[in-house]
């Protein structure tokens, strides 16, 4: 019988013999062989990262932190990128807001102001290779009239009040009245094919005339587009595809970009930005045109809103550049008008009509004579930014000697109180529509609507500024500009919307994306864009 | 048996009916409403009003109620109001995400888990031992979102070897489907690793000390087979047990890593879905989620009664 010698610990077995470790290595370098070969097939990452493609191909993925919705297909949204990628608009404005041509190769307007004859382009088809026509024009317009389509842009088009088509390619706008903010209804409407709109609205088909076609949208994922190679620009556009990839987690959508997986996004907030700042393969660009503009909201029905005085307290409390800087992370403009600089309505004096202030703030609430004893209910959505915002402008009403209650609410009961016009006293909130004609803002953005607004505000004086301002042909002239002023300085005075200050849009590239560029609704062109 | 199932059905279908009810009634009082949501943020009442009777909102509530159940017992989802498409395809896809990031986190799970513990038990050496001791605790310390961004910032962003986030599909490209996983699984799957990596540790070493292995190593027995044969069979049954246990919690905190890595599971659809008050993905994913339940309970008493013919009697 063989005896052997115990071992030193039995609860202990000894170290791996030779054989043992040799086996072991085996095995690890078979696990390594594995994983190997999985990532030699195809890397994720530089597939993500669009591979190749100096001028003419490549691939392009943009982070996108809400996902596209398509029963919002007409509607200013948060997420319009792929409106101007699918379809085509009629016009294009540059970045002085004059029109460019684009399925409209040319217009003229009647010397009334009643009519504009618009001139089609006669070389375009659709995804599906139907021809563009007139009829496509006149089913956009009637499209966004339709109340459950909930474009903001309807009453615009409801002051089109005929149509007189002049062949396939000639069409005769008739207006209600002379409307100043027609170019914004054609570089806002997208034209889409009248026979597919239901599969558009499910997000099955989307078939436009734009540079790319919609291959798939997965929700939660995102859009696949491919190149469009009919498109009627020559040779255009360079990149073979498109993916607008949802990251809606702003630590997910960074590290995609910084990890070359994504490589445009404007998505990434002010605050998230400082990583890509001074990363040499990233360009951030601000489009000042403005994203939103962050403002608090009064009820003029209700106590000690209903107050001028304390509305225009409120002006003079809120420190706005402390709001650029903490809440915006320096991206964006302080400003007591709502118009970005890029907009004939801003005048820089408007911009600091109302400054940090408190001393005034408190002489003006005291002259008033209006009771700050009780707590002032202070209404906000729960996302960060306009919590940071709220917090903010609670801290400075404070150092007026306006005591108040910060009211959270999620974003869907936030929009119900809006529309329904049953918000507390104060409010904070971001509107949109300043960067285009001063017009569309007073008659498009549901908070400055004169006819109807959430303040409850109504005056004759506001009334007909706006309606001068909109009820006009001439855009830009100085009589133009004159009836701005006018909107201007009713906003001003009245502070049922007390305006703080214009988000800039920021654009996040990769240094060897060129060429993308944003129209004033936030479509994305990518007719010119290449990987370099 | 038959009759025991014959008995239990009803009440099954009693709490399905009662759970409808109240996943209905409990969406509808939430403030917001899927109209106005769905009108965006500058819509006027005119549109809100037409959205809401586009959709049958302006029904009374027990009509929208029947319209859903009939809906229902014909197979018939119906479609999404915000996040858009048919209610199936956005459950079917998004439960297949979550299933298939939870089974690549159980994986894992099972594999570092063994390998620790097994480390931990075995090894003699005391640094060795204090490694795995320091990597289970700091696995079990350090939340998923903080280990989700860590790992991102290593492995997608210093040496970009697995993408960041996202998801291609595993029939589209398994290949790049595996490199989308990995990151979200492994993340999911630590805190859980660590968990069974200690309790197979102790459990192994409870075995070691037992009076077999002694004299299966007095006997001669190889330390590989004394470990492979012996030691880990009795060690797993209860780890096994602990592996069960920990699968459901993988799948809830899969929600969460879902966010970090842009999966889109069924924890992103649910988040979508109620912040537009999108109630036939809502609802249809509570029930979904019920039914699953009940049905588990059902399974669970059929099986006691047919292990326990006491129950049968009751």
């Amino acid at each position: 019988m063989r005896v052997h010698a115990p071992p030193a610990s039995p609860a202990h077995p000894q170290l791996p013999s030779r054989r043992a470790t040799l086996r072991a290595a085996g095995a690890g370098a078979l696990a390594l062989g594995a994983t190997g070969g999985l990532t030699a097939c195809r890397s994720a990452v530089s597939v993500a990262a669009g591979e190749g493609g100096a001028r003419r191909g490549g691939s392009l993925t943009v982070g996108i932190h809400v996902d596209f919705t398509p029963a919002l297909l007409f509607t200013q949204s948060d997420q319009a990128l792929q409106q101007r990628l699918i379809y085509n608009t009629l016009i294009r404005y540059d970045e002085k807001l004059r029109p460019q041509p684009e399925l409209a190769r040319s217009w003229q307007y009647a010397d009334d102001g009643r009519s504009i004859t618009l001139k089609l382009r006669d070389d375009v088809t659709f995804h599906d290779g139907r021809a563009f026509t007139a009829d496509d024009v006149i089913f956009a317009v009637e499209n966004l009239r339709k109340p459950e389509r909930s474009a903001q842009l309807a009453s615009t088009a409801r002051a089109v009040t005929g149509f007189q088509k002049r062949g396939e390619h000639e069409l005769v706008l008739k207006l209600a009245h002379p409307v100043a903010n027609l170019f914004d209804l054609f570089e806002f409407m997208i034209i889409t094919d009248r026979h597919t709109l239901d599969d558009a609205l499910k997000g099955r088909r989307l078939n436009g005339t734009g540079p790319f076609r919609f291959d798939r949208w997965r929700p939660g994922t995102g859009v696949r587009l491919s190149r469009n190679d009919r498109y009627w620009i020559p040779d255009r556009p360079y990149l073979d595809s498109v993916e607008l990839r949802v990251y809606s987690h702003p630590d997910a959508l960074l590290s995609a970009l910084r990890s070359g997986q994504a490589q445009l996004s404007y998505g990434v907030s002010g605050k998230h930005l400082a990583p890509l700042k001074a990363a040499p393969n990233f360009r951030i660009k601000r489009y000042d045109t403005g994203s939103g503009a962050a403002y608090v909201g009064a009820s003029v029905g209700t106590k000690p809103s209903d107050d001028k005085s304390f509305r225009q307290a409120v002006a003079w409390a809120v420190d706005r550049e402390r709001v650029v800087q903490q809440a915006l992370g320096g991206y964006g403009l302080p400003s007591a008008a709502p118009w970005p600089r890029s907009s004939p309505a801003h005048t820089e004096a408007d911009r600091i009509h109302y400054t940090h202030d408190p001393g005034k703030a408190r002489a003006l609430l005291k002259s008033s004579g209006v009771s700050t004893r009780t707590r002032v209910p202070l209404g906000h959505p729960s996302q960060p930014l306009h919590t940071a915002i709220a917090e903010i402008v609670q801290y400075d009403l404070e150092q007026a000697g306006i005591r108040t209650e910060l009211q959270p609410h999620d974003s869907a009961t936030f929009q119900k109180k809006l529309i329904s016009g049953t918000m507390p006293a104060l409010w904070v909130n971001l509107h949109g529509f300043a960067q285009v004609h001063p017009a569309t803002l007073a008659v498009s953005a549901y908070p400055f609507n004169e006819a109807k607004n959430t303040s409850g505000f109504r005056s004759k004086a506001y009334t007909d500024a706006v309606r001068a301002a909109w009820q006009q042909r001439d855009a830009d002239g100085p009589a133009a500009h004159a009836r701005y002023q006018r909107v201007s300085d009713q906003l001003l005075e009245e502070a049922f919307i007390i305006d703080l200050a214009i988000q800039d849009q920021v654009e996040v590239a990769a240094a060897r994306l060129r060429g993308a560029t944003l129209n004033k609704f936030s479509y994305l062109s990518l007719d010119h864009a290449y990987l370099a | 048996m038959g009759r025991y199932l014959l008995k239990r059905i009803p009440s099954a279908l009693v709490v399905l009916v009662i759970a409808s009810v109240v996943v209905f009634g409990i969406l509808r009082l939430v403030p917001g409403d899927a109209a106005t949501a769905l009108a965006g943020p500058d819509a006027s009442e005119e549109s809100v009003a037409a959205i809401r009777r586009q959709l049958g909102l302006d029904q009374a509530l027990a009509v929208q109620y029947v319209h859903w159940i009939g809906d229902l017992l014909r197979g018939d989802l119906g479609p999404s109001y915000a996040v858009g498409g048919e209610v199936a395809d956005l459950i079917g896809e998004g439960f297949g995400a979550t299933v298939e990031l939870t089974l690549g986190a159980l994986l894992l799970t099972i594999a570092i888990g063994l390998a620790l513990g097994v480390l931990g038990a075995t090894s003699r050496r005391r640094s060795v031992r204090g490694v795995v001791q320091a990597l289970t605790t700091g696995a079990l310390a350090v939340p998923p979102f903080v280990t989700g961004v860590l790992l991102v910032l290593v492995l997608a962003v210093g040496f970009a070897v697995l993408p960041s986030g996202g998801r291609v599909g595993l029939f589209e490209a398994p290949d790049l489907e595996l490199q989308y996983l990995l990151l979200p699984a492994l993340c999911l799957a630590l805190p859980s690793a660590a968990v069974v990596g200690r309790y197979l540790k102790d459990s192994l070493q409870q075995a070691f000390s037992e009076d077999y292995i002694r004299t299966a190593t007095a006997a001669g027995v190889s330390r590989r087979r004394l470990l492979w044969r012996h030691a880990l069979p009795n060690a797993l049954p209860p780890v096994v047990t602990l592996i069960g246990m920990q699968t459901g919690q993988l799948l809830g905190g899969a929600v969460l890593v879902e966010a970090i890595f842009a999966w889109p599971g069924l924890g992103q659809l649910a988040e979508t879905g109620l912040t537009a008050r999108d109630y036939p993905v809502v609802q249809d994913l509570l029930l979904l989620l019920v039914t699953v339940f009940v049905l588990v309970q059902l399974l669970t008493d059929v099986v006691h009664a047919w292990l326990d013919p006491r129950i049968r009697w009751e």
